[in-house]
């Protein structure tokens, strides 16, 4: 019976079990004591790394790679906003959902990739400012929650199924989820790179 | 169990989804009302367009 629902129910179960796991930290207040402990992470990757050396020492080499974080987050916000303003039925409409939400998602898997190679190089130069920066927790933590939705829920249901036998409402839900986290990954980006 | 409309994958985007919007919505309000309170704090009543060069 137990077995036949955890069966039946594996995205739901693994989705309550990430609720619950997280409910879990802020009860028993783990990150409180888990962030003292990062600093000197944070304080060797700036001074001891070879990849904080090169983004401290050579600003055209931290530039450069900062113009490359910045042109992938472009084409993630760019892939992301294609996708979602067709399933809204605003972009695209003479071409199949399918055929765009497939066609976008390996451009976003690349270029999220290089995003996040050269965000960890970008923060590297900066990690003891950033360390300090609740928003760029709130980065790492929409980033983390924006990634696991499109890889673990939006992807595989988007490619379940024919787009038609989903229902509307649950599309225009994804999509407006998807871009507003795409949305707080940018803003926060943006808002570091400010501060 | 799969041909039902509301299966496990439909479950979950639809759960994520209103978890997701729920967590940014109380992140962005909460942002908004810590910036109305900084203006109130800097010019001692928040409307829009304020201007820095008139107390």
């Amino acid at each position: 019976m137990l077995g036949n629902f955890l069966n039946n129910y594996k995205s739901v179960v693994g989705l309550g079990f990430v609720v619950l796991a997280v409910a879990l930290v802020e009860f028993f207040e783990v990150r409180a004591a888990v962030y003292p402990g990062l600093l000197p992470f944070f304080e060797w990757l700036k001074y001891s790394s070879w990849i904080g050396y090169l983004g401290i020492t050579y600003g055209s080499v931290y530039a450069t790679v900062q113009a490359v974080h910045l042109v992938s987050m472009a084409i993630i916000g760019g892939t992301v906003l294609v996708a979602d303003l067709r399933l809204l039925g605003i972009l695209l409409k003479d071409i199949p959902s399918e055929t765009i939400t497939k066609g976008t998602h390996q451009c976003f898997k690349y270029s999220l990739s290089a995003a996040i190679a050269t965000g960890i190089f970008c923060a590297a130069g900066v990690a003891d400012k950033v360390y300090y920066m609740p928003v760029f927790w709130i980065k790492m933590l929409a980033l983390l929650a924006g990634s696991c939705f499109m890889f673990f829920i939006k992807q595989p249901l988007l490619n379940s199924r024919p787009h038609k036998e989903i229902g509307p409402w649950m599309l225009r839900m994804l999509a407006v989820a998807s871009i507003s986290i795409w949305f707080t990954v940018a803003a926060t980006g943006r808002w570091i790179g400010f501060s | 169990m799969n041909n039902s409309k509301w299966d496990d994958r439909t479950i979950a985007a639809a759960s994520s989804s209103v978890i997701i919007l729920g967590a940014l919505l109380y992140y962005w309000v909460g942002e908004v009302q810590s910036t109305v309170e900084l203006l109130e704090l800097a010019y001692g009543s928040f409307k829009f367009f304020n201007n820095p060069m008139v107390f």
